[in-house]
């Protein structure tokens, strides 16, 4: 279990995060939906260990692999092949794998490609590869369909399923689009100004949210979509 | 015209040995420097970058007289008579360039160190590997430093005249050869030298602006 106790995040004198408890069960899938600049990737990279918090601690994640794709991965100047094959530091099969995990994300016409190359939303198809090579007990996602299309973002989730379901890690990701959360997660969080305003069931929070500004939410976010 | 006169000979030599060793020692340090900087949060960042940034600012002739009395018979490298030789001139100009190139490496490297870690974190990769995938992908913006540091070498005239003296057939540089011959009213000589450094700057200034084009084309090809 993954647990954040009195966790505060600040920058500059500002609170961007406060959770004072939140847990994260072994095996499910959690979606974090807001608007911009609610706190879903600083909560990301706090989990991801690359951003350290102000205050408060995380517990459960000691010995634990975690993988995580940031919003703007790095697309390396070498093929799209090698930038796949980089996850796998050395491994012996790391060509079939990587070919395989672009195939996967419909990459299989550019794996020859430079990484730098690429368009947003390829680079972001191949950076959610090479995070997919390994087995993690934990994966991360921060906005992983954020550059693509349509027909893309259905390959990518279908994927996303494929892998959660082989690897019974824990899935924690965030995304603009509250229908990508109900698609992908067990459980939804709506954050907005750095806290975590409702939590439930996927289900449940779209059809029956209670709390006034997760409502606000979904209303605007129904009429706009 | 060149061809014939040795003195002109020697001074474009001795002027491209000094900005060539100059500039490839200036890069040994900068390089690391910046990249250091560029690629890592640590406690004294913001004052180291202060400092480097203050050093890219230096005046020629401060430098030329910080290494004059490091070298001169009193100071504490007098031993080595150093002071008006070629070493002495590349010791001032590394003083003056290694912050050039260091201050420019570390701006490149904290465009892209962000991301890059970033995305190495994510997939298991950490230290030693991560700084040399780092230096990969800044490897082509490294050079633009490195030619800026050249140009900068290669127009220096304050500090090479301090340290180096102007002798003849020893220490005389294009630019204080310049300098001299204007001063002694020899103009044709000191336009002749004018063009060969103005053609030696234009053509780094070309290879310069290639390098950044095909850096460009590179991130948004």
């Amino acid at each position: 279990m993954i647990v954040l106790r009195d966790v505060v995040q600040q920058f500059g004198g500002r609170i961007v995060l406060e959770i004072p408890e939140l847990q994260f069960v072994p095996g499910k899938r959690y979606g974090l939906i807001g608007e911009n600049g609610s706190g879903k990737t600083t909560l990301i990279r706090m989990l991801a260990g690359t951003s350290k918090p102000t205050s408060g601690r995380i517990e459960g994640l000691e010995g634990k692999k975690v993988g995580y794709l940031p919003q703007s991965p790095y697309a390396f100047s070498f093929s799209v092949l090698q930038n796949v094959a980089l996850a796998l530091n050395g491994h012996g099969d790391a060509k079939e794998i990587a070919q395989k995990a672009l195939v996967a994300v419909g990459m299989e016409s550019l794996m020859d490609a430079r990484g730098d190359r690429l368009s947003g939303g390829e680079a972001q198809r191949m950076a959610l590869a090479r995070v997919l090579v390994r087995a993690y007990d934990v994966l991360l996602l921060d906005e992983p369909t954020s550059s693509t299309d349509v027909r893309s973002m259905d390959l990518i989730e279908t994927t996303l399923k494929e892998y959660v379901q082989k690897t019974q890690c824990t899935l924690i990701f965030s995304t603009h689009s509250p229908a990508q959360a109900l698609r992908l997660a067990d459980e939804v969080l709506y954050l907005e100004k750095g806290r975590v305003v409702e939590q439930g069931l996927a289900e449940t929070l779209f059809h029956s949210p209670q709390d006034e500004r997760t409502k606000a939410f979904l209303r605007h976010w129904s009429l706009n979509s | 015209m060149f061809g014939a006169d040795p003195e002109l000979r020697q001074i474009i030599g001795v002027t491209l040995r000094m900005s060539v060793l100059s500039t490839l020692i200036s890069a040994l340090i900068g390089i690391p420097w910046g990249v250091a900087m560029g690629a890592n949060q640590f406690k004294g960042k913001a004052i180291l970058s202060r400092i480097t940034n203050t050093l890219m600012g230096l005046p020629p002739v401060v430098a030329g007289l910080i290494v004059f009395l490091i070298l001169s018979r009193s100071g504490p490298l007098g031993k080595l008579s150093l002071l008006y030789s070629v070493p002495a001139m590349v010791i001032a100009q590394v003083v003056l360039i290694s912050p050039i190139i260091a201050g420019m490496t570390s701006n490149i490297v904290s465009l892209r160190a962000p991301s890059i870690n970033e995305t190495c974190a994510g997939i298991g990769i950490s230290g030693w590997k991560r700084l040399w995938l780092t230096i990969k992908e800044c490897r082509i913006p490294f050079v633009t430093a490195v030619l800026a540091g050249f140009g900068r070498s290669i127009a220096e005239v304050g500090a090479v005249q301090m340290v180096g003296g102007n002798i003849q057939f020893k220490t005389r540089v294009m630019t204080t050869a310049i300098m001299m011959q204007t001063n002694m009213g020899r103009f044709e000589l000191a336009v002749a030298l004018g063009v060969v450094l103005l053609i030696i700057s234009f053509v780094i200034n070309s290879l310069v602006h290639r390098v950044q084009e095909q850096t460009q084309r590179d991130r948004t090809a």
